[in-house]
């Protein structure tokens, strides 16, 4: 494999036109992918020194977060905290410190796996990725950005700057939960992000992203549909909960069974929709 | 197949190498003799090739040789040596935070790491300082109290 390393995202994207170039920065995927023989790149382009890719900044009610931005960035970062708590404590839960110093915001969404931490969060606060190539830049919605598993809509040769997402102010509400098989260190078996933006105790807006029960990560429409513009109290949080789990379609895999992670979503949706609203956690069902 | 040259400092001293694009800060680290970087899974879920990188602890198995060129270089025996413990390190001497010993260099340097950060973590955060660190003699509590000790020893 040959290397080179960008010191212009010029340089990057022109060593990047090469048939087989792959982009690396922290490597926490690609590195041991390549080690392991799963991917074989003919040239790396390491863009881990363009520090104008990382970034926290708030512009136009919307936060941008560089694509070179690392997980640790977003932990200590008191924007992310304020305007993106899901993204915060999806951070929190991402993997360990070693990991989480290295890994980027760019890799874990190009990665595209179901089980990317930071996607739901991100998708739920109507994400955007930016993107640029040699044609040009390009925005589009993350969610439209992964398209089956492991597969994005990026194109050979171009590189994810940046992701956007709506901010979230004092009065809107938000919760994000990760299930897993330790505390630490492991791949999600399901994860729920949720953001509503509140007007006058109506939903006016409301973003539900899902992780893990998928071949990609998404938001759950169906789920939104039941909130938005509506004052959510039980019953909408108990329709937009069945309706996650209608939507949903998981896989059975080492970590969980595919009825176990579709019952997931509906008790995932249903709690972290109470736990927003303030409604008592409900009796057990039997 | 092409080669590359790259500098950088470990523990304080100048090292060269000639690499191979695809050949990982770990593999080159022990071939220029720093044995005291451990080889486990070479995927970044153990933690055993912790080394700082320009102060930051990451896993030397995730890293290029060729994107640490200029950087500066910590490994457990750049923390302390044989003669000149540091009290981290001898704080797992003391309360008998060694077993088989494998994954006590990348413990150490998470732990170094997190007291440069955070010099008065809680049992919580000492915990999921070292989630990266695996240790399948299962030895978590004695590390867990002899960072905890370093630390106040530490803070004087």
């Amino acid at each position: 494999m040959d290397y080179v390393r960008a010191a212009s995202l010029e340089e990057a994207l022109a060593a990047a036109l090469r048939p087989g170039a792959a982009f690396v920065a922290g490597g926490t995927n690609l590195v041991p992918d390549i080690l392991f023989g799963r991917k074989k790149p003919v040239l790396a382009v390491d863009i881990s020194r363009l520090r104008e890719l990382r970034f926290i900044e708030e512009r136009g009610g919307r936060l941008r977060i560089g694509a070179l931005a690392t997980v640790t960035d977003l932990l200590e970062s008191d924007r992310v905290r304020e305007a993106a708590p899901p993204l915060h404590e999806s951070a929190v839960e991402f993997a360990g410190p070693l990991v989480r110093n290295r890994a980027t915001v760019g890799g874990n969404l190009l990665d595209a796996s179901p089980a990317a931490d930071l996607a739901p969060p991100l998708l739920a606060q109507d994400g955007e990725a930016e993107l640029l190539s040699a044609e040009g830049p390009r925005t589009l919605p993350l969610a439209s950005f992964f398209l089956g598993y492991r597969k994005t809509t990026i194109r050979p040769g171009e590189l994810l700057t940046a992701v956007s997402l709506r901010s979230l102010g004092p009065n809107d509400r938000s919760a994000y939960q990760k299930l897993q098989l330790r505390r630490a260190m492991a791949i999600s078996v399901v994860s729920v992000a949720a953001a509503l933006w509140m007007e006058g105790g109506r939903c006016a807006e409301a973003g539900i992203g899902m992780g893990a029960v998928a071949p990609v990560p998404y938001r759950s429409g169906a789920a939104e549909a039941e909130l938005r513009g509506r004052v959510v109290g039980e019953a909408e949080a108990e329709a937009a909960a069945a309706a996650a789990r209608r939507e949903a379609r998981a896989i059975d895999d080492v970590r969980a069974s595919a009825r176990y992670r579709e019952r997931m979503c509906e008790v995932l949706v249903r709690r972290l929709l109470r736990r927003t609203l303030g409604l008592p956690s409900p009796a057990r069902a039997h | 197949m092409s080669r590359y040259e790259v500098t950088f400092r470990v523990n304080g001293e100048e090292r060269r190498a000639s690499v191979r694009g695809e050949a990982t800060l770990l593999r080159t680290l022990r071939e220029l003799g720093h044995l005291d970087v451990k080889t486990s899974c070479e995927a970044g879920d153990c933690g055993a090739c912790a080394v700082l990188l320009d102060g930051e602890a990451v896993n030397a198995c995730l890293v290029l040789a060729a994107q640490a060129d200029g950087c500066e270089i910590v490994t457990v025996r750049g923390i302390g040596t044989e003669g000149n413990l540091h009290p981290i390190q001898r704080q797992i001497v003391e309360k008998g935070g060694v077993q088989c010993g494998f994954c006590t260099p990348g413990i150490v340097v998470a732990a170094k790491a997190l007291l440069d950060r955070n010099p008065a973590p809680s049992p919580e955060e000492i915990r999921r300082g070292l989630a990266g660190n695996l240790c399948r003699c299962t030895g978590y509590q004695k590390l867990f109290e002899a960072i905890a000790a370093a630390a106040q020893e530490m803070r004087g």
